[in-house]
């Protein structure tokens, strides 16, 4: 029991792939195990993540749950950690993801018929990339969750998909592998800038995120980030890979895809390119707000023309991720935490959508809009399930959708009106196109008699729609008890990062007793912290920069525990230990602190 | 100086790697007195024994510097590093061999003698401290090579192989040999450790002929490591020569070019080197372009391979021109982790190929998951790991080699590699395609897996994922890869 | 006496001769012979920096580059011999199954 509480996440992160290597090695044809153990196993994750969520202490900005390992020593140093850990940003995509996955997995199951074995097994792998991606704090590790995580998805496009799935998984891999491999040199750039500041090589994160940057390195460094992360949200005009990659994904795919991969790209934004290019962050909000305004009315405009249904909720996820990166680029509380509610709205609602599409799909073979008519008379229960869907997609207040998009609002609003004016347009423009879409579908006549006696949903195709409604209406209801509150802290410790280095008036963002925390220290003065139920080894590391003059790092460690007893191991004069308190006397020097307590 | 013609156990025990190769190969002629059946049969398994038994100076040198034969061969890091990538790429050959030639009908002993005699030459080539050495152990394995490209002798592919393989390289042989000639008359001497002096005191750093040597001599070097501008031979070579010997020399006589280009060029022209790393950067940054590009268009999945080794060249070759440590221990990594994804992926072609030298075309590896879904999920590893995608040995190596060059700041040479990288991804992921995503022909049969070659295939795919998921022992193993200054 | 470099410059025509030979012939015993010709200019370029540096490398050095020439030869001609065999003919441009 130990194990698995200290190692809850690490758990949650492998375990779909240990069961996907089994499913693996298992003999072909017996499909019905890798259906019943993809689904137990997807439903085990889940519930296995729900201790993060239960034990989540909210009103801690750092990570929690936090695990690390040496992983690989680089230059003499050990440089490279497994390190894992959940904030208020992250725990939400990561139990978005569990959630979705064995929902994924309920709802491939008549629709995939060949190949299953690999089919469970890559959807499974995709589970521990996507996991990883949100969990990693370190960038090394990051990466390699984002590049992996590539892999199984092409196959999932490319070997289940529609006619036209070859062209489309190509496309999908070259545009996101063209944005990652420019980050990859960024990431490396960081760390080589990173260690001329302070001698220390490192990956990880919050150590880089005080990296001192020159405005040209900052800006292109940016620009390769953002860059990564605006072809996966995707933002107009980099957008054109998604539409394909729908239409050609099995439902399953498309669900993942809208679901949880698209998030990569504005969790990309929010945890690594704000905290560790700020000025260039903000410098660049016109263009980034401006791209996001575009893609929003662009998104609801293009679905508005669309035929094929699948391609129209593409063309929405365009709209629904502008909203979202609008909001993380106001860098506002509202604006942020609005964000973060609709990348999980979306990925309800969105991917409850591609569910109906697929159980629509599996019934009459076509997805084009012209065909249907009247469905509601055959399906009554498909129709309030449909019903439900399109309105919080739209924003119904009570549904999830509305919170996100009225933060979003709000936040923009506290920057420019009219970037406010502007979305709020969309969000009427999605209103239209949506309740069309479920008008043309469900209502009127029934024209075309194989739409008349069209078997309603079966128990299994309930049960797959029904926690994903239930969720909607939750995070609708009581948004603040389900999602703000746990937010809070990390949002707010993000955005003193951004404005901190923006010259706007900053100050120490941290609460006392943290186990595990991050440090951030603006200003002159005296600081301290209380490190009481710190773990057996905590130390601190970071860099402590003294005014224009340099930076140096501290560290200590092992700590005996608790108390802390005396002196430091840190060269770093201003750190004293007193009793189980730290204290950081900056008193006498203009300087900027961040570091990180684990 | 000792003037006795008689080595000492010191001199043999630098070269004591390639010595034992040498004498297994030697064995193997003699072995070829007993009848045909015995002699067939014992041939790989004595080169095996050879190539496991040049572990063991290997590791009793360890990474310390010793020198021999009044300085012409050195040992050090590098060199015992790069001789064990050089016995683990022949013990695969071998791997991958035995169930090659038989279906070939080139089930010849002397078959497995020139492959060892290559690697001693290759070996030698890692060691050589003295210019002179560089051009014999050059000749030692080019020469195998050349007979090894033409074994397949009544083919007519084979022959043409050889013989553009045989003229390009005693061309490009020709420019080592004038280069060397050129330095030692720029430096007084084709010592490394000389050349080094004679830059350091007399200020021959701004000699023209000297200079001009040392160019001659990258151009020489550039030919056996298939870098662009010197890059022609290789398609063509790499598409009509046995597929074993192709994917043996893809990774082996690349390995010992860069090996001997690493020593020369950091050693006798490292003080010189702001001359020649722009250069370098060009040269790294065309290989790559080239290699990448050219590699989209091609159809046949040897000649596809051969622009990708070329385009890996490339990459190794950003390692070099980054002229330091890290970029060292980077070629070191990069050549173990290709060694293995690139032979992997040849053992494939091996295993899908037909009689004849049939089944080449990429078309024909339509949907090879349904005919052997062990090798089509292989054949997957190593085109994501060609590629340069976690989590496999050619990300680790990639990152390294990048790594490398941004420590020594040369962010163009690193972004170019990270764009063709993304070409490269085009033209693996199409073998992919074919391979997962389209249906067999109709009348294509399942590929058993045999014995060795299977053993081969699993062994390579481990160690890319491996390499992929825990590189950090290889890459201290790397870091340990200095290269002795004189 | 002679200066060595006269005979540096004539290593270095023959040399380029020999390159010339090797790019513009067609036939791949000219070719051959064009790199002989080159391996021949290096070792004067070698004995001629001998004699300038007065050291015996240099000619020691020749003695080498020559047995290696020799193995090349042999190797080479069994390749031409082995191609004229099957195809009566050995001119490079007529040996074409693969894209040169």
């Amino acid at each position: 029991m130990q194990t698995l509480t200290e190692h809850i996440l690490s758990i949650v992160i492998f375990l779909p792939l240990a069961a996907g290597a089994i499913i693996l090695l298992a003999p072909p044809g017996a499909n019905r195990f890798f259906k019943w153990f993809s689904f137990v196993t997807g439903v085990v994750v889940f519930g296995l993540s729900l201790p993060l969520y239960t034990g989540f202490r909210s009103g801690i900005a750092g990570p929690q749950f936090v695990e690390q390992a040496p992983w690989i020593s680089l230059f003499g140093q050990q440089a490279i950690w497994y390190r894992v850990g959940v904030d208020g940003i992250s725990l939400f995509l990561v139990l978005l993801t569990t959630f979705l996955t064995p929902v994924a997995i309920l709802s491939s199951w008549n629709a995939i018929t060949t190949r299953q074995r690999e089919f469970y097994a890559s959807l499974l792998i995709l589970e521990t990339g996507m996991i990883g991606v949100f969990a990693a704090l370190d960038m090394f590790l990051f990466y390699i969750f984002w590049e992996a995580m590539l892999i199984p998805m092409y196959f999932l496009i490319g070997m289940w998909g529609g006619p036209n799935r070859v062209y489309a998984t190509i496309k999908f891999i070259l545009f996101t592998m063209f944005g990652s491999l420019l980050m990859l040199v960024a990431i490396i750039a960081l760390f080589f800038v990173h260690h001329r500041a302070t001698g220390v090589y490192t990956f990880d994160l919050f150590s880089l995120y005080g990296t001192p940057l020159t405005g040209r390195a900052e800006f292109l460094m940016f620009g390769a980030f953002a860059l990564a992360f605006a072809i996966k949200v995707p933002l107009w005009p980099l957008h054109t890979w998604l539409p394909d990659a729908h239409v050609e994904a099995p439902t399953a795919g498309s669900v993942i895809l809208a679901g949880v991969l698209l998030k990569m790209g504005t969790y990309g934004f929010l945890r690594f390119c704000l905290p560790l290019f700020p000025s260039a962050s903000a410098a660049l909000v016109p263009v980034i707000a401006a791209l996001a305004i575009i893609g929003i009315i662009y998104g609801a405009l293009v679905a508005y023309a669309q035929q094929d249904i699948k391609r129209l909720v593409a063309y929405s996820s365009v709209a629904h991720l502008g909203f979202v990166t609008l909001g993380i680029f106001t860098f506002s509380i509202e604006g942020i935490e609005g964000g973060i509610v609709q990348m999980v709205s979306h990925g309800l609602s969105t991917g409850a959508l591609f569910l109906i599409v697929g159980m629509i799909y599996e019934r009459r073979h076509t997805r084009d809009m012209s065909q249907f008519g009247g469905i509601w008379k055959a399906m009554p229960v498909f129709g309030a399930f449909f019903l439900i869907v399109t309105l919080a997609s739209i924003g119904l207040p009570g549904l999830s959708g509305f919170v996100g998009e009225f933060l979003v609002i709000v936040g923009a609003y506290k920057v420019s009106a009219v970037y406010a004016a502007l979305a709020a347009s969309g969000v009427v423009l999605a209103a239209v196109y949506m309740l069309w879409l479920y008008q043309r579908m469900m209502q009127g006549p029934v024209e075309n008699p194989e739409n008349a006696d069209l078997p309603d949903l079966s128990f299994r195709e309930i049960v797959v729609l029904l926690p994903v409604v239930a969720l909607i209406f939750l995070i609708g209801v009581f948004p603040r008890a389900t999602m703000l509150r746990q937010m809070d802290a990390s949002v707010r410790q993000t955005i003193e990062l951004v404005e901190g280095r923006n010259g706007l008036p900053s100050r120490v963002a941290e609460s006392p007793e943290l186990p595990v925390g991050r440090l951030g220290c603006r200003g002159t003065g005296a600081w301290d912290m209380d490190v009481r139920g710190a773990r057996p080894r905590t130390w601190m590391s970071g860099a402590i920069g003294f005014g224009a003059v340099g930076s140096q790092a501290i560290g200590m460690q092992p700590h005996p525990n608790p108390p802390l007893k005396g002196e430091g191991a840190s060269p770093n004069p201003p750190v004293k230990v007193d009793g189980d308190r730290l204290l950081l006397d900056f008193t006498s020097a203009s300087h900027d602190a961040v570091g990180n307590v684990r | 100086m000792n003037h006795s013609f008689v080595p000492k156990a010191a001199d043999m025990l630098v070269v004591g790697p390639e010595t034992i190769v040498a004498a297994a190969a030697m064995l193997i002629l003699l072995a070829e007195l007993m009848p045909a059946r015995i002699s067939k049969a014992a041939a790989p398994w004595i080169a095996a024994l050879g190539l496991l038994a040049s572990f063991i100076p290997m590791t009793t040198t360890g990474i310390s510097v010793r020198t021999g034969f009044s300085g012409m061969v050195v040992t050090d890091g590098f060199a015992v590093l790069m001789k064990a990538v050089l016995a683990v790429t022949g013990l695969l050959t071998i791997g991958f061999s035995t169930h090659y030639i038989k279906r070939e009908d080139l089930d010849r002993a002397e078959y497995y003698a020139l492959v060892l005699f290559a690697i001693s030459g290759m070996m030698l080539m890692a060691s050589s401290a003295n210019l002179i050495m560089v051009f014999l152990s050059l000749e030692i394995l080019s020469i195998s090579l050349y007979v090894l490209s033409g074994f397949a002798r009544t083919q007519p592919r084979s022959q043409e192989a050889s013989l553009k393989y045989f003229l390009l390289g005693s061309f490009a042989s020709a420019f080592l040999l004038y280069g060397i000639a050129l330095v030692y008359g720029g430096a007084g001497t084709i010592s490394l450790a000389g050349i080094a002096n004679a830059i350091a005191s007399e200020g021959a750093a701004r000699n023209p002929v000297l200079l001009a040597g040392a160019g001659l001599i990258a151009v020489g070097l550039g030919f056996k490591v298939a870098a662009v501008p010197f890059q022609m031979w290789t398609p063509d070579v790499y598409e009509g020569a046995p597929s074993s010997v192709t994917a043996f020399m893809s990774v082996g006589a690349k390995a010992a070019g860069f090996a001997a280009l690493a020593r020369v060029f950091l050693t006798a022209f490292g003080d010189i080197k702001v001359d020649w790393m722009p250069a370098l950067w060009a040269v790294a940054a065309l290989t790559m372009i080239v290699g990448n590009v050219v590699a989209v268009a091609q159809t046949d999945i040897k000649r596809m391979l051969a622009y990708s080794s070329i385009a890996h060249a490339g990459y190794i070759l950003v390692g070099l021109a980054a002229a330091n440590q890290a970029g060292v221990s980077a070629l070191v990594f990069y050549l173990a982790a290709y060694l293995f994804m690139n032979l992997g992926a040849w053992a494939v072609v091996i295993l899908a190929g037909r009689r004849g030298e049939a089944g080449t075309e990429i078309d024909s590896y339509n949907g090879l998951f349904w005919r052997n879904p062990g090798a089509a999920a292989a054949m997957g590893v190593f085109m994501f790991a060609l590629a340069g995608l976690p989590p496999t040995g050619g990300f680790m190596a990639k990152f390294y080699v990048f790594s490398a060059a941004l420590q020594a700041n040369m962010v163009g040479l690193v972004v170019i590699g990270a764009l063709t990288s993304l070409v490269s991804v085009y033209y693996y992921a199409r073998v992919t395609v074919v391979m997962f995503m389209r249906d067999p022909e109709p009348d294509a049969a399942p590929i058993s897996t045999r014995g060795l070659l299977g053993v081969t295939l699993a062994v390579t795919a481990a160690a890319t994922i491996y390499l992929g998921v825990l590189p950090g022992q290889l890459f201290q193993l790397a870091g340990l890869a200095q290269i002795a200054r004189p | 006496m002679v200066p060595t470099a006269h005979y540096v410059i004539l290593s270095a025509l023959l040399f380029t001769t020999g390159v010339v030979g090797v790019l513009v012939r067609r036939n791949p015993i000219i070719m051959f012979m064009s790199i002989e010709l080159m391996l021949n200019s290096a070792n004067l370029a070698f004995v001629a920096f001998a004699r300038h540096l007065r050291s015996l490398d240099g000619q020691v050095f020749v003695f080498i580059v020559m047995a290696v020439a020799a193995a090349e030869v042999a190797v080479g001609l069994a390749i031409i011999v082995a191609i004229f065999r099957t195809r009566a003919t050995i001119d490079v441009d007529e040996l074409n199954v693969m894209k040169w």
